[in-house]
């Protein structure tokens, strides 16, 4: 007994608004994109024939699929990055930590950033990256390198470094939550049954953290696949993701390959989402 | 008796040992912490390095350019801000994008609120309409973004800021302030609801006199991200703004025109501004929460 | 270090154990011994210190002073995973990533064991704990019951010296209780395992242990054999905490043949003075169990009071009348036997109870 009788007409009705908003705004216009996508002949118009030219004129570029491929590269990199960083931060917080004045400030300190602008924080890394930069500042005032080094704006490296600045605590977030809802008690059964601290956490707590860690994944993969703001920032316009390309595409009015693109976005993202779902159930943690 | 003496001869001699074995497993599990503490520490510095130099720089004199040195300290890049020309004026885009996140923020709430409460109703097809939601998370900016400008163009519908940028947005910020009800009400105790209707109150007034104030503070959650989110949003204003442009577009346009410190003292203002909402959300959240439990016992 | 013969016998022993957590005591000077294969309950309402002196026992607290010896081997700085222990957690701690028999074999896993040994022993101990056929389920999917088997079959599998149970039927539906609480004394007697078993229930601390020890505001107030701890309450606190028991409260007076004579607010007492050493005039308490109260005593009984019935109650095979005494404390009188009640509630009678069934309290 609730406030709402379950299967009421009433909790129908309150999910509608929600339900059409969301249909309305991102499942149309992706199924659009995805119609847009195969629309041949010389007008744009929802009377074009439908036809696969688009897409085999975009893979037959190798310069675009290497674009695919570089993506992919990049988020595998920044999820290896994230993951391996966010866990120790987590782990850290949650589990090492034991003054809890210490672990709210620390948590405080990791999460703040989050709520302010992600192409903000990107712009901020701009004065550090460059030919002379913070970071070539300190590396000469170190006499670690006499000349500047421009390998940092305008580099895949820069890139990734803000990037990992930007997207570490997506990857950690969801191993704090999990983390927390592991009773001390699991922990200390295995102890008492002559488990090692390295063995709890092998065979205990990582299994028990893991969901997190698949979740923590997902949301990192997919800012990375998308991410277009980030590598324009820092990247000028000498570096390009698939996202890049989706804009560049539509800056030029070429509407159908921008579809394409985005569709093959959508297409990788959810490829990866599937397999991520297989390993874990998304709604334990949102619950 | 000759139990209790050997245990007192014993005692000294077993204070040491135990000291040596402790040390064993007591540094390890230390050393772990400090390596992990120096990772987190660094993280910190990392992530946070920038934007206190973005914060320091623009602060820089009137001679000053996008890095160090500074040239003196002066509010000169401030002035220059709010004595903009028509070209670089930001007060304008201030305005919309901070019109625009509380109108997200309001809609946000009551959506979130609705939507969370049906599924706790849970009706047939519930499970589908979380994953319908979640797809607001998951779908990224620039095909939400690209695919309803794409959509208003078929449809011959003008792109603004304040209808089709609004519009999208909400696609952004439900989704959160859905998940952080749905917590919420995972927290809350039902049975609170089940004493108040024995008592006679229709499903509404417990509703509007028990449920709503005791989950308030998570009604408070949800409107941060409401606000937030959308003050900040970046890839879905892109496509579906049109001509007036909100806060980061206008960032982003000036970033490609030139940068100057003067980018660094709108993103300066910008974070603080964001800092100063995550403020005020948390203060009403603490002094909400408070409320509740002193009303508790 | 010298291991005479005695101390090669005691499973367990704790010298002086203190924890403290900032300005609370949680364990204060605790000493403790346990023989080869003992039943120990560690008996105390919440709070009293004895959860901490089984974690410190396990290893999962360091004390800050005072030894642990297990088995005659010093272990005080060692962690869980070096000592000779198990232990059985209140809400049992099963891991819910693992088949019951993954669980199970954990423990064998650690210690190294071949996989063919584990698996085997693993099916043995499932079969002897007649719970085979949840060997491939989810501790989620088990009724607490089912759950508490489980915890128990995990820890004693790898057969420890001690096995450390804390509050393990806390969690099971009342009328399950008797029923483990019987399978685990048999068990107990058959393995040859130590049990440390920390519970606030006296019927289970009574019935199973063969030492209980009695805790309060962080320090042992009494151990002992059950009978002893029933027949003989050392302090008032043991005498108030154990049921059955009438403490009264007083001053001392002279000690005539053995006897010391106690004045209270209900009259003056006769108490068998032991070793009492304390002035005449001090205060001391005695308490006198409540099935040695006599009905209309004769001449010989000396300790005489006068009540007024308040009630009547009848529970298992006691029937307990309560009557209120002139400075309005109540008296507690069993009678054993489904017997009719000896008076109606509202009536004046007058009880005794002969002076050598009076036990008086450590100052």
């Amino acid at each position: 007994m609730s406030t709402i009788r379950p299967g009421s007409p009433t909790s129908y009705w309150l999910a509608v608004p929600a339900a059409a908003w969301m249909l309305a705004a991102v499942v149309v216009p992706t199924l659009l994109l995805l119609w847009v996508s195969f629309w041949g002949g010389r007008a744009f118009s929802t009377a074009s024939p439908l036809t696969f030219d688009n897409y085999i004129r975009f893979f037959s570029n190798g310069a675009y699929l290497g674009l695919v491929l570089s993506t992919f590269g990049q988020a595998a990199l920044l999820m290896a990055i994230t993951g391996t960083l966010g866990y120790s931060i987590a782990y850290f917080l949650v589990v090492k930590l034991q003054s809890a004045r210490w672990r709210t400030a620390l948590f405080l300190a990791f999460v703040i950033p989050f709520w302010t602008s992600t192409l903000i924080r990107a712009i901020a890394w701009v004065p550090f990256l460059g030919v002379n930069g913070v970071i070539n500042q300190a590396l000469i005032f170190l006499g670690l390198t006499s000349a500047p080094i421009e390998a940092f704006l305008y580099s895949m490296a820069g890139i990734t470094m803000a990037q990992v600045s930007l997207y570490t605590m997506l990857a950690a977030g969801p191993v704090v939550y999990m983390l927390n809802t592991i009773p001390p008690a699991l922990r200390e059964a295995a102890m008492t049954l002559k488990a090692t601290p390295f063995t709890v956490w092998r065979r205990i707590i990582f299994p028990l953290t893991l969901p997190g860690v698949v979740i923590g994944q997902v949301l990192v993969f997919l800012n990375v696949m998308a991410d277009f703001a980030t590598v324009a920032t820092i990247g000028g316009n000498k570096h390009a993701l698939l996202g890049n390309l989706v804009l560049n595409f539509y800056e030029g009015s070429q509407l159908r390959f921008a579809s394409v693109v985005a569709v093959l976005l959508m297409v990788c993202m959810l490829a990866g989402v599937a397999l991520a779902l297989r390993v874990v159930d998304i709604r334990k943690l949102g619950a | 008796m000759t139990q209790v003496t050997i245990a007192k001869a014993e005692a000294p001699a077993a204070a040491p040992r135990r000291a040596v074995r402790r040390l064993d497993h007591r540094t390890r599990s230390r050393i772990t912490a400090w390596m992990l503490g120096g990772i987190t520490l660094l993280f910190l510095l990392y992530q946070w390095l920038p934007i206190l130099t973005l914060g320091l720089l623009s602060f820089s004199g009137p001679t000053g350019g996008t890095t160090f040195p500074m040239n003196g300290v002066s509010l000169h890049w401030y002035r220059e801000l709010w004595d903009a020309s028509i070209m670089n004026d930001f007060k304008p885009p201030l305005a919309r994008s901070f019109l625009l996140a509380l109108a997200c923020s309001a809609t946000t709430v009551v959506l979130a609120v609705m939507a969370a409460q049906a599924v706790r109703g849970r009706f047939r097809g519930n499970g589908l309409f979380f994953y319908l939601l979640l797809l607001g998370i998951m779908a990224p900016g620039i095909l939400v973004g690209f695919g309803f400008a794409l959509l208003m163009r078929l449809m011959g519908i003008e792109l603004s800021w304040d209808t089709t940028a609004f519009v999208t947005h909400v696609t952004w910020t439900l989704p959160f302030g859905f998940l952080t009800m749905l917590a919420v009400f995972n927290r809350f105790d039902a049975r609170l609801e089940e004493a108040a209707l024995t008592l006679g109150a229709s499903r509404l007034t417990t509703f509007r006199r028990v449920t709503l104030p005791i989950v308030l503070p998570g009604v408070m959650g949800a409107g941060l991200f409401g606000f937030s989110l959308s003050y900040d949003e970046y890839p879905r204003s892109l496509f579906t703004t049109g001509a007036d442009l909100t806060l980061p577009l206008a960032v982003m346009a000036q970033l490609d025109r030139q940068l100057t410190p003067e980018l660094y003292a709108i993103g300066t203002t910008t974070t603080a501004f964001s800092f100063i909402a995550i403020g005020i959300f948390t203060f009403a959240f603490w002094v909400l929460r408070r409320r509740v439990q002193a009303r508790k016992p | 270090m010298p291991e005479g013969p005695l101390l090669t016998q005691l499973d367990l022993e704790l010298r002086g154990i203190r924890k403290r957590y900032g300005s609370f005591t949680a364990v204060d000077g605790v000493s403790l011994e346990v023989g080869k294969g003992q039943f120990v309950c560690l008996l105390g309402p919440s709070g009293c210190g004895k959860t901490t002196t089984l974690r410190c026992i396990a290893g999962l607290e360091e004390p800050d002073d005072g030894d642990i010896l297990i088995g005659g081997r010093e272990v005080t700085g060692d962690p869980p995973w070096k000592r000779d222990i198990a232990m059985m957690f209140q809400d049992f701690a099963l891991f819910p990533h693992m088949s019951v028999a993954k669980q199970i074999g954990f423990g064998l896993e650690m210690q190294g064991r071949p996989r063919a040994e584990i698996e085997a022993r693993v099916r043995e101990v499932l079969a002897s704990f007649e719970i085979l056929p949840l060997a491939d389920r989810r501790p989620a999917s088990l009724s607490g019951g089912q759950k508490q088997r489980v915890a128990l079959a995990r820890a004693m599998v790898t057969e420890p010296r001690i096995l450390l149970l804390d509050e393990p039927i806390g969690a099971l539906d009342y009328s399950l209780r008797e029923t483990v609480m019987l399978e685990l004394k048999l068990l107990q007697q058959r393995s040859g395992i130590s049990f440390i078993w920390v519970t606030h229930d006296q019927n289970e601390a009574f019935s199973l242990g063969d030492l209980v020890v009695v805790m309060n505001h962080a320090r042992i107030e009494q151990q002992g054999p059950p009978e002893e701890i029933l027949a003989r309450p050392r302090t008032p606190f043991v005498a108030g905490f154990v049921q059955g028991n009438n403490v009264f409260r007083g001053k001392a007076g002279a000690i005539e043949a053995g006897l010391l004579r106690i004045v209270t607010e209900v009259g003056e007492f006769l108490v068998p003075a032991g070793a009492h050493t304390a002035a005449p005039g001090a205060l001391v308490s005695f308490s006198v169990r409540a099935e040695r109260i006599i009905d209309q005593p004769d001449a010989a009984v000396r300790n005489r009071v006068t009540g007024r019935c308040t009630a009547v109650e009848f529970f298992g095979a006691v029937r307990r009348h309560v009557l209120e005494l002139a400075d309005g404390s109540l008296l507690k009188y069993d009678q054993f036997g489904a017997l009719a009640p000896r008076f109606v509630t509202g009536q004046v009678v007058d009880l005794g109870w002969r002076a050598e069934d009076a036990v008086l309290h450590a100052p």
